[in-house]
């Protein structure tokens, strides 16, 4: 072995080393594509020199040089490819790192907005009333003296008038002051069978803390031969126990309305106490809900309804208290101010 | 109303337990809305409703207490020792009203004299709030919340010619009421009168000149029967309410009066000393409905309207306690009495207003509610009736609204609920979809604020946009549907109130995370082009200027598709007034938004993709985008699937008074893939067209 063969085989075997050495420093792909560059890089790459020197080499000694030479590059090559694999995917699970989000940020929500609570306590009971078979009557906002009092039997100058506190037009007409003119337009409109529920809103001359110049109300009516006082019971225990719980119970005490007979105030079972008698029932376990009775022969007959052959009951109850209850709303006034903050917190 | 237990412990034997007592009442129809011990007594707080003038006193409402009980009813003896001299020779009456006046009772008691009462009626008096004045004032008192009947004492020499009339007032006469107020009277006022002057209001307060005083020696009751309307009229007109005034108003007992005049005077003399002056002067007018109301009750139809079963006894027991009388009818031989013919009580004359067609008949319902009354209500058994299907659907009207109402929410608003009554200077202050009409004004408003109906939602929807804007809610979106008030279309009609749809919005919805956005016009004609696409109709735009709001972003909504065309059906705008941000109002008929196309069906999307192309066109701003818009549904060309406007420009490269708008065009078939060159040349076509139509030209 000559000096040249002895000094060739020594330096690739230096160069390995040397590589071994430059390879276990590289930690990103720039330093890796240096790498690549020096080593086996087109131009100047340390094996392609290498390669370049063969002819350099003495005949005798270049199958050896040359063997030695590409087991350099083999070992310079495999070791990039296994590094270029590592890089590549700590690459990845870096641009999967940057994409990655907050998932706990708010998400952005649909515009959506609301609907009124008296709209949603209004539907709610029309939807009872029409599984119970009631259709819904509606009628004008202002009304004739004929059809908010007189044919309800309430005649002209008698002091239960008074209790009604009506708003007046100059032009002599008056705002309804309760949805029973709906039930005299649907009786002098139709032939009985007739159930319909009257909701809508309704007008008094009273102005303070717990009064509304203006409330809502659902009323109820059914005409038929054979109607009962216990039909009317039964109805209005169907409904009640659909709108505030199947366990509810009512009670009955007579009253006096001028266009029902028997009249009767209808308490329910305090929904607060569940009947164990609280604050907001006064300790009794009932609250008044709403009024009712039995069609008075007077307004059948007005409305050419024959009293000896039909019979028929008629409710009425405030929708404004009911959403009150529902929605934790202390005073009525809340229900007219119209404030969004309020307003868009009405679900369900 | 107060009731004294021991005062009415005198008629009737009373349960020991009061709150019993109570909830008996209360299931019969007085609801007793209070307990409160006093002393030894304990008073009881009772409504008792507006048909049962006979129960504002204490022995109605023990006759109702011995009924509940099933005990004796104890009433007071009558029966004064009587001069020779007769009331008749003493004193007259004259009923010259004689429908207002059914009945007129006076007795004369001699040489009382006038002083305190014994302290067993001024402890009675006491019991229920009263203040004692003189044994004359208190024996009327006194009566009066024992039986019910108001009664008068005059000092009988301060009555000219001794003599009483029942009249109307004349013209220019006054009187001086025993509150010391004078008193102007008009010829609808009912007075009792003596031979000069009026010396009380029938039935609702006497006079200060004819008034019992401590030298008063002998003294005329009067115990008079009044119809409810004259009280009603004289005490309405002057403001005036008594306890008088408040039972005759609702019924007092024509039978009562010589009953209750002949006992005051018993007591008068008793207790003041008095000869009471044999006979009583008893006057009759006219009773205007036939009295006494009857009617035939059947046990069966009672049972059949109750919907439970009453023993015939029962019934019997009742009614005969109430005072009603009752005769066996029906048929003779049948094994148990099944019906009855009963005559109501004089005391419940009132309650039982007879039928139109049938004098003296009462409609069978009053009876079955006062047998009902006494079995109470509760005991019934509830059941549903037999009444198959439904009533019916909803009305058309009723859908569209709560398609209206569903259709808004979605789209961000938030419903409202205003007041129909509103200011004159807010009614004036928007437009109206009536303009040129007068509001509708009430005769008694609250205040100033609720003078008249709404003839627009806007006002109310502004106020609350406000209202929120105040509170430093950032953004506002509102709608509200209800009636809007307007002139009948004839004289003596019904106001029209028609449903109208009204929106307001306006601020910054969301924050920059949110993407955030300023409201304007074109936020709120949005919710309306989209309400008009749910209902499958077409609205179109027309610039107006309408009161309140800013010309040039204001307009009309027309409606396209329905005869007549061109309807006016709405406006939108943006409020002129302004107060922190801007605010955008709509109004809309809710009629104006009936009649959409009804054909639910699609248009199927081609397989085939389409190809799109922007065109940028310099125009004039005055030139509308509708007028553009149109041009191109001119100019379409095969294929032009649809076109939306993308964006709009002004500004750098733009010259002064023009706009670029951008518009978005999407070519489609349905048959085939469009080649790119094809929908070039297509496009460019269109586009010369429109440039040359439109474009900017100096
Ligand atoms: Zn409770």
């Amino acid at each position: 072995m000559d000096q040249a063969e002895t000094a060739g085989l020594a330096e690739a075997g230096a160069l390995a080393g040397r590589f071994e050495e430059e390879s276990s420093r590289v930690a990103d792909r720039a330093a890796w594509e240096d790498l690549r560059l020096r080593w086996v890089g087109r131009k100047q790459g340390i094996v392609r020199t290498l390669l370049a020197r063969t002819g350099e080499v003495p005949a005798a000694d270049r199958r050896a040089w040359g063997q030695a030479v590409n087991t350099l590059k083999e070992r310079v090559e495999g070791r990039l490819a296994e590094l270029d694999a590592v890089l590549t995917e700590r690459e990845r699970e870096a641009v999967k790192r940057s994409a990655a989000v907050d998932v706990t940020l708010p998400g952005r929500r649909p515009l959506v907005g609301s609907l009124h609570p008296i709209t949603r306590v209004n539907r709610e009971m029309e939807r009872i009333f029409a599984e119970l078979g009631y259709s819904v009557a509606e009628g004008p906002e202002v009304e004739t003296d004929y059809h908010n009092f007189e044919a309800l039997n309430f005649p002209q100058d008698h002091p239960a008038r008074d209790t009604q506190d009506t708003l007046f037009l100059k032009s002599g007409f008056l705002l309804r002051t309760h949805t029973s003119p709906v039930q005299i337009r649907t009786m002098l409109a139709r032939k009985p069978p007739i159930r319909v529920i009257c909701p809508g809103r309704v007008f008094r001359n009273d102005n303070d803390l717990r009064h509304s110049p203006m409330f809502h109300q659902v009323e109820g009516l059914a005409v038929a031969e054979g109607l009962t006082v216990g039909h009317l019971k039964g109805t209005l225990l169907a409904f009640l126990r659909r709108l505030f719980a199947p366990d509810v119970e009512i009670r009955l005490r007579p009253s006096f309305f001028p266009f029902t007979e028997p009249s009767a105030e209808v308490d329910v079972t305090c929904q607060s106490c569940k009947g164990q008698g609280c604050a907001v029932c006064s300790g009794t376990g009932w609250m008044e809900i709403l009024g009712c009775g039995m069609v008075d022969p007077r307004v059948l007959d007005e409305c050419g309804i024959d009293p000896d052959r039909y019979s028929g009951y008629a409710f009425g109850m405030g929708v404004d208290r009911v959403a009150m209850n529902r929605y934790g709303i202390a005073n009525i006034r809340l229900l007219f101010d119209n404030d969004e903050r309020l307003l868009r917190q009405v679900h369900g | 109303m107060l009731f004294s237990r021991s005062w009415l412990a005198a008629y009737v034997d009373l349960p020991d337990d009061v709150r019993a007592l109570a909830g008996r009442l209360t299931a019969a129809g007085h609801a007793v809305e209070g307990i409160e011990e006093k002393g030894d007594d304990v008073l009881l707080d009772v409504e008792v409703t507006t048909n049962r003038p006979d129960c504002m006193n204490h022995l109605g409402l023990a006759r109702e207490i011995a009924v509940l009980y099933d005990r004796p009813l104890r009433l007071p003896e009558i029966a004064p020792a009587e001069a020779a001299e007769r009331s008749a020779d003493a004193a007259a009456v004259e009923i010259e009203e004689e429908i207002y006046c059914p009945r007129f009772v006076a007795r004369v008691v001699r040489g009382v004299r006038v002083g305190p009462s014994p302290a067993w009626l001024r402890d009675r008096l006491l019991s229920i709030g009263l203040r004692p004045i003189s044994n004359v004032v208190d024996v009327t008192n006194f009566i009066l919340w024992e039986m019910g009947q108001p009664l008068h004492a005059y000092d009988l020499d301060r009555l000219a010619g001794r003599k009483l009339h029942v009249r109307l007032a004349r013209r220019g006469e006054r009187l001086t009421t025993l509150d010391g107020v004078d008193r102007a009277l008009d010829e609808q006022m009912l007075v009792i009168a003596d031979d000069e002057r009026p010396v009380g209001l029938a039935g609702v307060m006497g006079g200060l000149d004819s008034e019992v005083t401590d030298r008063t020696r002998d003294v005329l009751i009067e115990g008079a029967h009044f119809h409810r309307k004259a009280v009603r009229i004289a005490a309405k007109k002057l403001g005036l309410h008594t306890d008088a005034s408040h039972r005759f108003e609702r019924g007092a007992d024509v039978e009562a009066c010589e009953r209750a005049v002949t006992r005051a005077a018993a007591l008068l003399a008793e207790l003041a000393g008095g000869t009471v002056l044999a006979g009583a002067l008893d006057v009759r007018g006219i009773q205007a409905p036939a009295w006494p109301p009857r009617g035939r009750l059947e046990l069966a139809k009672l049972n059949g309207f109750a919907g439970t079963e009453i023993p015939a006894g029962d019934v019997e027991r009742w009614l005969t306690g109430l005072g009603f009388t009752l005769t066996p009818a029906g048929d003779p031989g049948a094994p148990a009495q099944t019906a009855w013919d009963v005559t109501v009580p004089s005391w419940r004359y009132y309650d039982f207003q007879t039928r139109h067609q049938a004098p003296h008949a009462v409609y069978p319902q009053d009876l079955y509610e006062e047998v009902l009354r006494v079995h109470g209500l509760d005991p019934i058994p509830a059941a549903l009736p037999g009444i198959d299907g439904s009533d019916g659907p909803r009305t058309p009207q009723q859908a569209l609204r709560e398609r209206v109402r569903d259709f808004l929410a979605t789209c961000g608003y938030a419903e409202a609920v205003h007041f129909a009554f509103q200011s004159r200077a807010a009614d004036a202050r928007f437009p109206s979809l009536q303009p040129g009409t007068a509001p509708q004004e009430l005769a008694n408003p609250l205040s100033e604020a609720y003078a008249v109906l709404r003839r627009s939602l806007v006002p109310n929807l502004v106020e609350s946009a406000r209202f929120n804007q105040r509170r430093g809610v950032p953004v506002v979106r509102l709608f509200e549907i209800g009636r809007a008030f307007f002139p009948p279309a004839a004289p003596n009609e019904l106001p029209v109130q028609p449903e109208q749809v009204g929106l307001v919005c306006g601020g910054r919805a969301g924050f920059p995370w949110q993407r955030e956005t300023e409201l304007d016009l074109f936020d709120l004609k949005g919710a309306v082009d989209g309400l008009a696409e749910e209902l499958g109709l077409r609205l179109a735009a027309r610039p107006a200027s309408l009161p309140g709001l800013l010309d040039g972003n204001t307009a009309e909504l027309v409606r396209l598709d329905r005869s007549p065309a061109g309807e006016l059906v709405g406006y939108f705008g943006r409020v002129e007034e302004e107060e922190g941000y801007p605010l955008f109002v709509a109004e809309i008929a809710l009629d104006g938004l009936a009649g959409g196309d009804q054909d639910l069906r699609v248009d199927l999307p081609s397989r085939f993709p389409g190809i799109d192309a922007d065109f940028t066109l310099t125009h004039a701003l005055t030139t509308p985008w509708a007028e553009i818009d149109r041009g191109i549904a001119d100019q379409a060309p095969p294929d032009l699937q649809a076109w939306s406007l993308k964006d709009r420009y002004r500004g750098t490269g733009v010259p002064e008074g023009a706009v670029n708008t951008t518009i978005t065009f999407l070519y489609n078939s349905r048959e085939r893939s469009l080649t790119q060159e094809e929908v070039n040349e297509r496009q460019s076509a269109l586009t010369a067209e429109l440039s040359r139509r439109f474009g900017w030209s100096v």
